[in-house]
């Protein structure tokens, strides 16, 4: 019998439809072939992109905005917000306005056109969180902006039109629907309960052993117990900790072992599958919440968005997630 | 006289971008698809390409693709009705991108910009 689930942070309900019986293999993914041509992205063409600001390189000597990159960060060359100006915040009647205000920056994962996400060496995914961290740091200092969503589209169902591995940051003047709903479900479960429901979540999800997909000493992976997609994972560090930026140093090794598991894991499960991830945190220059706690969501691209979800807000998963964390943890890596 | 090549699907277009560009002294060369534009590439060597994106067979962020592989110093102008395209960072291939519109003062300024 299909199955309805509330997500106990966000209270946003789920239909796991499970009377298919879905099996990794029942879902079809067509292979995303590479367009070709020119890549912007590319060493040799860092003219094409607007001055990076921020690289790293193993390379000695590297000059900015030349080829001996290991990573680069560059703003968007047709951003949809614009870094000058102010925000000139007004309302018009019950309706309110802003300046277009923001920055819209991409992390050029990697030097080699055809290495995906999955495949980086862990001494090239540990720059990828390294950099998030460092470009959120230089983004706090700007007063105008509230959040920074660091996302990743990876396949062109889930957005990406380049297949040169990369991922996004928008700096925001607002904070995000989708931000302050945890933050609001947190601070509801944490004046009940005196305690994080995340941290709350990781304690029940170890004991009940039932949707990790992967833990080691600092990270805990898991198939959410409502998932909106099918092998939808979260990524959240095991000690409470509510905003990516006070990552220790000594921290992105783990958070890169695991990251890769189970992103490797997922491709085993369904090959070159399109997935979006994002990582959500608490505000920019906000104190350090008890009741909220970062994390990565990973969700992988297989069931369409339709009118039924636009409308409800509810999702329908044929997945069941107990099965989908077994699925995963069974992939042979 | 500096050549360009524009390329697009719809005629009036070319009507109306012919006219206002060869007053300002340049020689215009039409393709009315990307794959045109980009057999007529070797036979114009035009010195700026404008070129559409919603064309129907190649489009025009896969030709410039093709086109700056096979010439990357080749200025290409992208005009389209559609600010979404934005979104695809292919089209960062290109020098300018400039949403169409009945004024061509911006697309004039870009094109004298690349000429000059």
């Amino acid at each position: 019998m299909p199955e309805l689930r509330k997500d106990p942070i966000i209270g946003r309900w789920i239909i796991i439809s499970t009377e298919r019986g879905k099996r990794p293999t029942d879902f079809i993914v067509e292979k995303s072939e590479g367009r070709g041509g020119f890549c912007p992205l590319c060493p040799g063409n860092e003219n094409t992109t607007p001055p990076e600001v921020l690289s790293y390189s193993s390379t000695d000597g590297h000059q900015a905005n030349r080829p001996g990159w290991d990573l680069r960060v560059v703003p968007n060359k047709y951003p949809a917000l614009v870094i000058e100006g102010n925000l000139n915040k007004e309302g018009d009647g019950l309706y309110d306005r802003m300046n277009g205000i923001g920055a819209h920056e991409v992390i050029i994962e990697t030097p080699d056109h055809h290495e995906s996400f999955t495949s980086l060496p862990p001494e090239r995914m540990i720059k990828v969180f390294q950099a998030y961290r460092d470009r959120l740091l230089d983004l706090a200092q700007d007063p105008r902006f509230r959040y920074v969503m660091v996302f990743k589209n990876f396949g062109a169902a889930a957005g990406a039109s380049l297949e040169h591995s990369h991922s996004q940051l928008i700096a925001l003047p607002i904070l995000p629907r989708m931000i302050s709903s945890e933050i609001e479900g947190g601070l509801s479960y944490y004046k009940y309960k005196e305690r994080c429901i995340f941290c709350d979540i990781i304690r029940q999800e170890i004991n009940q052993d039932k949707r990790v997909v992967a833990q080691n000493d600092l990270f805990i992976a898991i198939v959410p117990y409502a998932p909106r997609s099918p092998f939808e994972m979260w990524i959240l560090p095991k000690r409470h900790a509510s905003s990516y930026l006070a990552m220790d140093n000594d921290h992105f090794t783990a958070l890169t072992a695991i990251f890769s598991e189970c992103m490797r894991r997922l491709n085993t499960c369904i090959p070159n599958v399109p997935y979006n991830f994002v990582l959500h945190g608490a505000p920019l220059r906000s104190q350090p919440l008890d009741h909220y706690h970062w994390h990565f969501e990973i969700m992988p691209k297989l069931t369409m968005i339709a009118g039924f979800e636009w409308g409800s807000g509810f999702y329908i998963n044929p997945i069941a997630p107990e099965e989908a964390a077994q699925f995963l943890r069974e992939a042979a890596i | 006289m500096k050549k360009i090549l524009l390329v697009d699907d719809e005629d009036s277009i070319h009507l109306l971008y012919r006219e206002e560009l060869e007053e300002e002294g340049y020689e215009v060369h039409s393709a009315l698809s990307g794959e045109e534009a980009l057999s007529q590439l070797k036979i114009i060597a035009p010195d700026l390409v404008i070129l559409d994106i919603n064309m129907p067979g190649i489009n025009g962020i896969d030709a410039l693709r093709r086109i700056k592989e096979m010439n990357p110093a080749l200025p290409v102008i992208l005009s389209s009705a559609y600010q979404e395209f934005k979104q695809d960072l292919a089209t960062w291939a290109s020098d300018e991108y400039i949403v169409k519109s009945s004024n061509l003062d911006e697309l004039k300024a870009a094109v004298k910009k690349h000429l000059a």
